[in-house]
């Protein structure tokens, strides 16, 4: 096979949100930047499956390289909402305890560790909180306020950082998992399951739950990634809850949290599961039954609240303990960006900043001139005699769908579409809109029997009716067989 | 656009043609829905066996000419008169963009949405190939395969012609019956092997990118079927989700409560069909129709 050789300066590998922060960062520079990603969009790991909080970073240790991210990241935060449109909404997060234990707990570790990490609680008063939030169970002892803390949406941000790259030069390849890594003096080579090698003067790896594979690749193996699943259910329903509800944690597990969605209803999890394989996303009743069982402890109504739908996520946690950004042991232009647990998304925009510098500073970069930190509004370039709605449960229109695959970063997958517009997410998942959105990806020429719901072969078409193109035959009176039934 | 109308139907599916056959209309009505054309959501699945009622409705009754119909219109809110005699408002969005329609009564018959895997919290993976019976029409309709080997689960009519029209399309399809019986389908094209299991309860679902496997429990047993497609066939919800913030009062699965002449908590709001009862059989969809019809056609009040 005949392979084209793209030279960049730099290269990232991996597009959740950590590798997608860097990619803005680094297309502020003079330099070519450029993106892979295994899966065929954006934002398909770790970044998309998760409990969508912006974390103060109050529980981390402090003096580690994550509670300092986490830090800077709570300083950029604020111009990163406003200039990529992110929704976001600071609900603050209430940590109630359930008994004197747990609010003794909350005095010696929580608010000591807080204030070491600068970030300041209020205290309240059982009454306090049941006063303000009536729906939380009467039997809490007390707990604390975290002002700071808010929720958005993960996918649209790791887009919004994605779309900004892109305006401002850098490119992306989708569909596009490293297979091999050869490391020179000069340059290093990456070569990628679709045939295509690229000469980087440095590699970014920011391959999330795949980082250690991605490292072996290029011959270093001084650390591992294990997956940590968890598991998550929606509700629609949000019985007043307008703030995140988080247990005390255990020396295990930062517990089940209730945390409003941000753009309505409320998430009930994650469970904490250590599992073998990186690809595994099933949800179980076991983890199902342990959500409802936790969130009853604290909003015992919507614990028994009707789900609209589950899922799983798979964290990336590293044998170091925290993250995991530095040079590699093979080459000192392939930077590590791993082991960024469960804090990637809240951490994102100071990881943008600090890896964006290191390669500046590594390569000699000087900022790019223009540079455009904004993006326009997102999905409002709709033409006038497109707002008919095509996706009923949630009201989304024939233009928000074409401004979303007209847009800078265009879905290759029907979760793409959905994860960028909202269409298919309501309580038919899809059934009712899903061949009209077929049909408007096939106006714009893209071939139905290509286009998968997510990840390779996962086409919902798997072919032609042989009778294609003459209408069904009427068809006779169903035959059932039954043998054995009791009546 | 902005007239006023007596009386606006939301939906022109079966509960909604009824109504309008058996004389519903004045000369000031208006009917809008969600899609280009009249029949509803199950009008994609028909002809079929044990539907000659709704399909004869939907072939040969033609909306009378002096109703105004709006399709491509989908309602998307609704704000009820703050006073009687005022009209109450339905907010619309079509091609041009979202508009007011102002009407004495209105009657919701905007029908159903099929439930899906999540609403029975069913553990497993989420692969390609797990879709409601809607999605098999619309599908096969455009010269589509959906899949090639099928479960098809649930127990009404409607269900079983959705296993039906996929044994046509060629597709091996496996009906099961929650809880009660699964046969195979046995049809002219490649005869089917016969089973019978009763009692089979679905508790998961298997493969990833591709749906590979079904499990099933009938008493203490598990057993599984090998499958690309699964087809969930269970039952409906009250497609009222638009009504938030109405004051119209929903209940479980989003339905709306009606009194005994199909009028809910607020004065001149009706309701008939699923958005009343998701569990309704098409037939009782269209006897909802030529009722309340016969209590409210023609007046004003």
């Amino acid at each position: 096979m005949e392979t084209k050789l793209q030279r960049v300066d730099v290269l990232v590998i991996g597009g959740g949100v950590v590798g997608c922060a860097i990619l803005r960062e680094l297309s502020r520079y003079d330099a070519a930047v450029a993106l892979l990603e295994r899966n065929p969009d954006i934002c398909d790991g770790t970044s998309k499956s998760n409990s969508a909080i912006v974390h103060t970073g109050f529980d981390a240790s402090p003096g580690s390289l994550e509670a300092r991210l986490l830090a800077e990241a709570r300083e950029l935060w604020p111009d990163i909402i406003e200039s990529l449109h992110i929704p976001y909404l600071q609900t603050g997060a209430l940590m109630v305890a359930t008994n004197a234990e747990e609010l003794a707990t909350i005095e010696t570790e929580i608010i000591p560790k807080a204030e070491r990490n600068g970030v300041m609680l209020r205290r309240l008063a059982r009454e306090e909180i049941l006063e303000a939030a009536p729906y939380i169970s009467p039997k809490i002892a007390g707990g604390v306020l975290v002002e700071g803390e808010g929720v958005i949406d993960p996918f649209w941000t790791t887009r919004a950082y994605c779309e900004n790259a892109v305006i401002n030069g850098a490119r992306v390849f989708l569909g596009e998992p490293v297979t091999g890594i050869t490391v020179e003096d000069e340059c290093i080579y990456v070569r990628t399951g679709g045939g295509l090698t690229f000469a980087a003067s440095m590699v970014v790896n920011a391959a999330g739950l795949w980082a250690d594979e991605v490292a072996r690749l290029a011959g270093d193996d001084a650390f591992t990634i294990t997956p940590r699943k968890g598991q998550f259910i929606i509700v629609e329903e949000d019985h007043g809850v307008s703030q995140i509800i988080l247990p005390v944690p255990s020396r295990i597990s930062k517990g089940i949290l209730v945390t409003p969605i941000v753009f309505g209803g409320v998430l009930l999890g994650p469970t904490a599961e250590e599992v073998d394989s990186k690809t595994d996303l099933a949800t179980t009743s076991q983890g199902l039954n342990q959500i409802r069982e936790g969130v009853s402890k604290l909003v015992p109504a919507i614990a028994e609240a009707e789900s609209v739908r589950q899922f799983a996520g798979l964290r990336a946690v590293s044998s170091t303990g925290d993250y995991i950004i530095r040079s590699s042991t093979v080459h000192s232009r392939v930077l590590h960006v791993a082991g960024i647990r469960s804090t990637g998304l809240s951490a994102s925009p100071g990881i943008g900043r600090y890896v964006g510098e290191l390669v500046r500073d590594e390569l000699d970069l000087s900022l790019r001139n223009p540079f455009m930190d904004e993006l326009p509004e997102y999905l409002t370039d709709i033409h006038p005699d497109e707002g008919e709605v095509v996706c009923l449960c949630r009201s989304i229109t024939r233009g928000e769908i074409l401004a979303a695959l007209r847009s800078p970063l265009p879905p290759t997958t029907l979760d793409g579409l959905k994860r960028r517009t909202g269409a298919m997410l309501g309580d038919c998942q899809g059934n009712l809109c899903m061949a009209r959105l077929i049909d408007l990806f096939q106006q714009l020429g893209r071939d139905p029997l290509t286009l998968d719901k997510n990840v390779a072969h996962s086409c919902p078409i798997v072919g032609h009716l042989p009778n294609a193109g003459r209408p069904l035959k009427n068809p006779e009176p169903l035959v059932l067989e039954r043998e054995g039934r009791d009546e | 656009m902005n007239d006023l109308y007596d009386l606006a139907v939301v939906g022109a599916g079966l509960s909604a043609l009824s109504a309008l056959r058996a004389g519903i209309a004045s000369e000031r009505t208006v009917v809008l829905d969600f899609q280009g054309a009249p029949g509803g959501f199950l009008k994609a699945a028909l002809p079929a066996p044990g539907f000659e009622e709704s399909w004869e409705l939907i072939q040969s009754f033609r909306i009378p000419r002096e109703v105004t119909t709006l399709f491509e219109t989908t309602a998307v809110g609704l704000l009820p008169a703050f006073e009687p005699g005022e009209p109450h408002v339905l907010i619309v969005r079509q091609r041009e963009g979202t508009a007011q329609i102002y009407a004495r009564r209105v009657l919701i018959a905007c029908g159903g949405l099929e439930l899906t895997r999540e609403h029975a919290q069913l553990p497993g993976t989420r692969p390609a190939g797990v879709i409601t019976p809607i999605l098999v029409h619309q599908l096969l309709s455009r010269g589509y395969l959906p899949g090639k080997r099928a479960v098809v689960y649930g127990d009404s009519r409607y269900t079983q012609a959705t296993a039906q029209r996929l044994v046509e399309a060629g597709i091996e399809a496996t009906l099961v019956k929650p809880r009660m019986i699964e046969a195979t389908l046995a049809t002219t094209q490649p005869p089917g092997t016969l089973r019978s299991l009763a009692e089979a309860e679905l508790i998961a679902i298997e493969g990833f990118p591709r749906l590979e496997n079904v499990k099933f429990r009938r008493d203490d047993q598990l057993f599984d079927l090998p499958a690309d497609t699964l087809v969930y066939g269970t039952g409906m919800m009250a497609n009222t989700h638009w009504l938030k913030g109405s004051g119209i009062i929903t209940e479980a699965y989003g339905t709306i409560q009606v009194d005994s002449s199909y009028q809910t908590n607020v004065q001149g709001i009706y309701a008939i069909g699923t958005v009343t009862v998701p569990s309704l059989d098409h037939a009782d969809s269209i006897a909802m129709g030529k009722e309340v019809a016969s209590l409210l056609a023609g007046g004003t009040q």
